[in-house]
């Protein structure tokens, strides 16, 4: 028991960034997703057709290739090449990756949404922005919960793929204690830690979907 | 937000400039200048989780042969040495992206690195050894036929291995680890028969569980540790081969050895 303690600095602190890592892919992938869904559902032919094409792009190629094209390999591509450093580089590749999935979450809420609905509001004399805000949106929001549910907690075990920047992720940090002391306690301590992350946010989004449930009646 | 970027942008390509100026300068007058020149930092790439050439204490702080090593040449140099954790498999595109200048963690000197990889002359020499369970009927090389050995992926334990065409040939199967770790747990478990590690590396794990593994006699072949840097960066290489040398000569590499290892391993 004691032993757990003494590892608890070197796995709080990888928790730290698994948490930071998170939370900044979270907070700016979810406008973005919400920006793809939008133009892929324009009328646009040529908007729609490529954020398709970006989509296509994300969720046809893994998330570790991503990241590694981003640190090593943009620096060497002409004109748009810049050289980010490794926390940045993870960052933007988890935005660019998950974007695409949420992006495909709010589109199906969004197209979930019965045609009715929107004749109803443009009787009523709402523009395309205020139907959306209004009358679309919040219905949305309610439907894709559990969905989105799924896509944060993937996203939290996904935080250990940054590993390949040799970030120190809560992964990273037990397995270089499993290497130094040559025992397998420090993955089960990490299995927990990420077992009470999954657990704030499940909770989190039980709570959210009673919120969302007076949309019922 | 903008404002402060494009200020910070503003002092960087300022700094940059400047630096570029000042070498100039320099540059006409090496003679005039024989006290050591300060040098810019330098960025030593390492695998953070490689005992005991670089790894983390108890305080989570990085330690190690190698570490003590590149510090004491950093202080001879008069430049601050920063470590930067690197991903072993990665190493080369770590060093030619320019993320890290030097790579000093036990690294090989090969034939197949020496193509991209400028190297300082040896300081450490390592055998491959192999290394089984206690109760192995193993007992050397010859016995590895149709047997499932382990290595470090990227390590020169692959190379060592397959340049020893008539074993790798006999062999059942070369699997490759993310780490040695993996790999010694997966000799434990017995999916695996033999484990070709560096021999620092090895009894440093083999020390940790006393009774569990045994090192055979044979081994597959010796080779030498030597510090990597850009091909085109001699005048980075000549410093710390000068630094080396050095430390050689007035026996603070030995004394550092010792430290580690409990008795001076370093290659003169």
């Amino acid at each position: 028991m004691n032993y757990v303690f003494d590892i608890m600095g070197p796995l709080l602190e990888g928790t730290a960034v698994t948490i930071q890592v998170f939370l900044i892919t979270l907070v700016l992938a979810v406008p973005f997703g919400l920006c793809l869904a939008l133009l892929r559902i324009s009328r646009f032919k040529v908007l729609s057709g490529l954020v398709n094409g970006y989509i296509w792009l994300m969720r046809g190629t893994p998330l570790m290739l991503q990241m590694l094209f981003i640190y090593f390999a943009l620096p060497f591509v002409p004109v748009i090449g810049i050289r980010l450093p490794d926390f940045p580089s993870a960052i933007v590749a988890f935005v660019l990756n998950y974007a695409a999935y949420f992006a495909e979450i709010f589109r199906a809420g969004i197209q979930s949404i019965d045609r009715g609905q929107y004749e109803g509001a443009r009787v009523l004399g709402m523009t395309y922005p205020q139907t959306m805000r209004r009358i679309v949106l919040p219905q949305v929001i309610k439907r894709i919960l559990p969905p989105m549910s799924n896509e944060t907690i993937t996203l939290v075990k996904d935080t250990s793929l940054i590993y390949v920047l040799a970030m120190n992720d809560l992964l990273r940090a037990a397995r270089g204690i499993v290497q130094r002391d040559f025992t397998t306690t420090p993955f089960v301590v990490a299995a927990a830690f990420y077992l009470i992350m999954t657990l704030v946010l499940t909770l989190g989004f039980q709570r959210l979907e009673k919120k969302y449930a007076v949309y019922d009646e | 937000m903008k404002k402060t970027t494009s200020v910070l942008i503003a002092a960087l390509v300022a700094g940059v400039l400047l630096s570029a100026c000042g070498k100039k300068e320099e540059a006409p007058a090496p003679a005039a200048a024989p006290a050591p020149a300060a040098m810019k930092g330098i960025v030593v790439g390492l695998d953070d989780n490689f005992p005991p050439m670089g790894f983390k204490d108890e305080k989570n702080e990085l330690v190690g042969f190698d570490i003590d090593l590149a510090k004491e040449a950093g202080k001879r140099l008069g430049a601050e040495v920063t470590f930067k954790p690197i991903d072993w498999s990665a190493k080369e595109a770590e060093l030619s992206g320019k993320r890290v200048d030097v790579l000093w963690n036990g690294l090989t000197i090969t034939e197949e690195r020496k193509a991209n990889i400028l190297f300082t002359t040896p300081y450490l020499e390592n055998r491959q050894i192999i290394i089984v369970l206690e109760k192995s009927p193993l007992k050397a090389k010859a016995d590895l036929a149709g047997k499932v050995v382990g290595v470090q992926d990227g390590s020169s334990a692959v190379e060592a291995v397959t340049k020893d065409e008539a074993t790798a040939k006999s062999i059942k199967e070369l699997k490759k680890f993310g780490d040695n770790v993996t790999a010694l747990m997966d000799l434990s478990a017995g999916r695996l028969d033999a484990l070709v590690v560096d021999e620092v590396v090895g009894r440093y794990y083999a020390a940790k569980k006393a009774g569990e593994y045994r090192v055979l006699e044979e081994n597959f072949g010796t080779e030498d540790y030597g510090v990597g840097t850009r091909k085109d960066d001699t005048e980075l290489m000549g410093k710390i081969q000068k630094a080396m040398d050095d430390m050689k000569a007035d026996g603070t590499a030995a004394t550092i050895s010792t430290k580690w290892f409990g008795k001076d391993i370093i290659k003169k």
